[in-house]
């Protein structure tokens, strides 16, 4: 297993795939958390509250929304570009136990997500702050709250990622299955979400979301509306396990079938 | 002793089916070729041997053992099936060094291998920069990493400029020369004539020929090319002494069965007059042919 888990985090560190991908989470972090924070509190079209209120924070802070989303699919290129690349044959051949090779790769996704998370997280705690102190507003909520938005956003960019690799190895097709991805955190989670409220919270992109801070309806891309928050720990345990599902289903199907 | 055996072997793809009972085994320090015209087998019996492919009835054993019931596998087992299985994004260096990783050794025969393949230089290339030939190479550095006892590899001498193709064949002779066992899939008899010591022919998924090289180079027809006034005449005698002959013009005939020598004479004792005779050998690729029946398959 250290072999398989090594090889794997050297396959991340020697291409530009987690940086690319990072710069990309962090860049739509800073864009969506610099629109929010200059417009909060004006009241025009979808601007958050001001920044003076804990409601106006913790929204500025949920700009992560997209980092995400961007987590997941990193998840999914991380395991579906060994079939786009034709790079499986040689990783099965250095070992042929793929169930091993699965785990490494669910598990090195897992800390690459956290990567990305943290760094879209520190831009969107550093957008919020910044801007709130520019403005001489007092921190209308807590440290505490405060890291735990923050720690949502990595936690939550980490399982999704996880999961990510679990979705791009059960899909081989890359595109197919980025396009699944997204169809299902920008679609599919809304209207599951709005028409059995009651199920939403238990929904992966909505759950972690809400961990990050993203409330009712609001955020970037939106989560559905009518939705109470899972309490932290259920919602770590949701994506958790979807994690471990969506790999399960992944190495039960597609992961032992032919490589040609 | 048998390094590699095959044994029934069986794939189908839906109802498509590739390998057909398929069976052959290879003892230790033979250079082989796996010969087939395209579509015969050869890619699938190779990744059936490399636990890539799932068999759908029979054995594919190397050492006695499935690919993945292989101790010491990295020592024992190099293959190259993929001329582009590299992330063009990573270099050279970092691919091997990814490899080692995945192999769980060390990383001490990195430069050795390159150095071996040409690609010392090259270390510090991305792989989406390299030609075909030099993703070969690198496909070979890689499966040399363990320094394994078995060599498997799959078509390497595609892409290759002449240049590369005479390199390969000195590479793999080598290879053969140090005791190791290789086993190069190829479409091409008369390339593999240049460096193989055996050659295993399968077509359609069943084996075809499993013979030495040079027996199969000793097998290649002889024909001779007659120019004659009187070619129906001498036809007529040819035919009675067994040869098999072809009118190809007014003029000439092809005459198979008999060497040059034998028709002269027999011209001569006939007073028949000979302008011209040429002894052609039959081409590798001919023979392949023959074997392969190819030549009967449409398209």
């Amino acid at each position: 297993m250290t072999a398989a888990m090594h090889a794997e985090l050297l396959k991340l560190r020697t291409t530009r795939l987690v940086a690319g991908m990072t710069g990309l989470a962090v860049a739509l972090t800073a864009l969506i958390g610099v629109l929010e924070a200059v417009t909060a509190g004006t009241g025009k079209g979808m601007a958050i509250p001001s920044l003076a209120t804990a409601a106006g924070l913790r929204d500025n802070m949920a700009s992560t929304g997209f980092a995400l989303l961007i987590a997941a699919l990193l998840g999914v290129v991380i395991a579906s570009g060994e079939f786009r690349l034709k790079t499986a044959t040689d990783t099965y051949l250095d070992q042929p136990d793929r169930g091993r090779v699965l785990t490494a790769k669910v598990m090195a996704a897992a800390l690459a997500g956290a990567v990305l998370g943290i760094a879209a997280s520190a831009t969107a705690t550093g957008i919020t702050l910044g801007f709130a102190a520019s403005r001489g507003y007092p921190l209308a909520i807590p440290d505490p709250a405060i890291a735990r938005y923050a720690g949502g956003a990595v936690i939550g960019s980490a399982l999704l990622a996880a999961a990510g690799a679990g979705a791009g190895s059960l899909i081989r097709h890359q595109t197919g299955a980025i396009i699944a991805v997204v169809a299902w955190g920008l679609v599919v989670e809304l209207v599951v979400g709005a028409t059995v409220t009651s199920l939403g919270r238990f929904l992966p992109y909505t759950a972690a979301a809400m961990m990050a801070g993203d409330t009712n309806g609001g955020g970037m891309p939106q989560i559905p509306r009518g939705v109470a928050a899972l309490p932290y720990p259920a919602a770590i345990a949701v994506l958790a396990a979807l994690a471990v599902a969506v790999a399960a289903l992944a190495a039960s199907t597609t992961v032992g079938r032919d490589v040609t | 002793m048998t390094v590699i055996e095959v044994r029934d072997l069986t794939k189908r793809f839906g109802s498509r089916t590739v390998l057909d009972g398929l069976s052959f085994a290879l003892g230790v320090g033979t250079v082989t070729g796996f010969l087939g015209p395209n579509g015969a087998g050869k890619t699938t019996t190779l990744r059936v041997l490399l636990n890539l492919v799932r068999p759908t009835s029979g054995q594919a054993e190397i050492w006695g053992k499935p690919y993945r019931e292989l101790g010491e596998r990295r020592h024992r087992v190099g293959a190259v099936l993929e001329a582009s299985g590299f992330h063009p994004g990573r270099t050279v260096a970092d691919h091997l060094r990814v490899r080692c990783a995945a192999m769980g050794t060390g990383r001490s025969r990195i430069g050795a291998v390159l150095a071996e393949t040409g690609m010392g230089e090259l270390a510090g290339r991305r792989a989406g920069s390299l030609s075909l030939g030099e993703r070969q190479r690198l496909g070979l550095a890689g499966a040399l990493l363990g320094d394994p006892e078995v060599l498997i590899l799959d078509e390497p001498a595609n892409g290759l400029d002449p240049a590369g193709v005479l390199w390969l064949r000195g590479f793999l002779r080598g290879l053969g020369d140090e005791g190791r066992t290789v086993l190069v899939s190829s479409h091409i008899l008369a390339e593999v004539a240049q460096f193989a010591d055996r050659a295993i022919v399968i077509d359609r998924g069943r084996l075809a020929s499993d013979s030495p090289v040079t027996e199969l180079v000793k097998a290649a027809r002889q024909a001779v090319t007659v120019r004659t006034p009187r070619a129906e005449a001498l036809r007529v005698a040819l035919t009675s002494e067994g040869a098999t002959v072809r009118a190809i013009a007014p003029d000439r005939l092809e005459v198979t069965g008999l060497g040059t020598e034998q028709v002269a004479t027999l011209a001569a004792a006939l007073g028949i007059p000979i302008f011209e005779m040429t002894a052609d050998a039959d081409s590798l690729e001919q023979a392949f042919l023959r074997l392969t029946a190819t030549e009967e398959r449409p398209g």
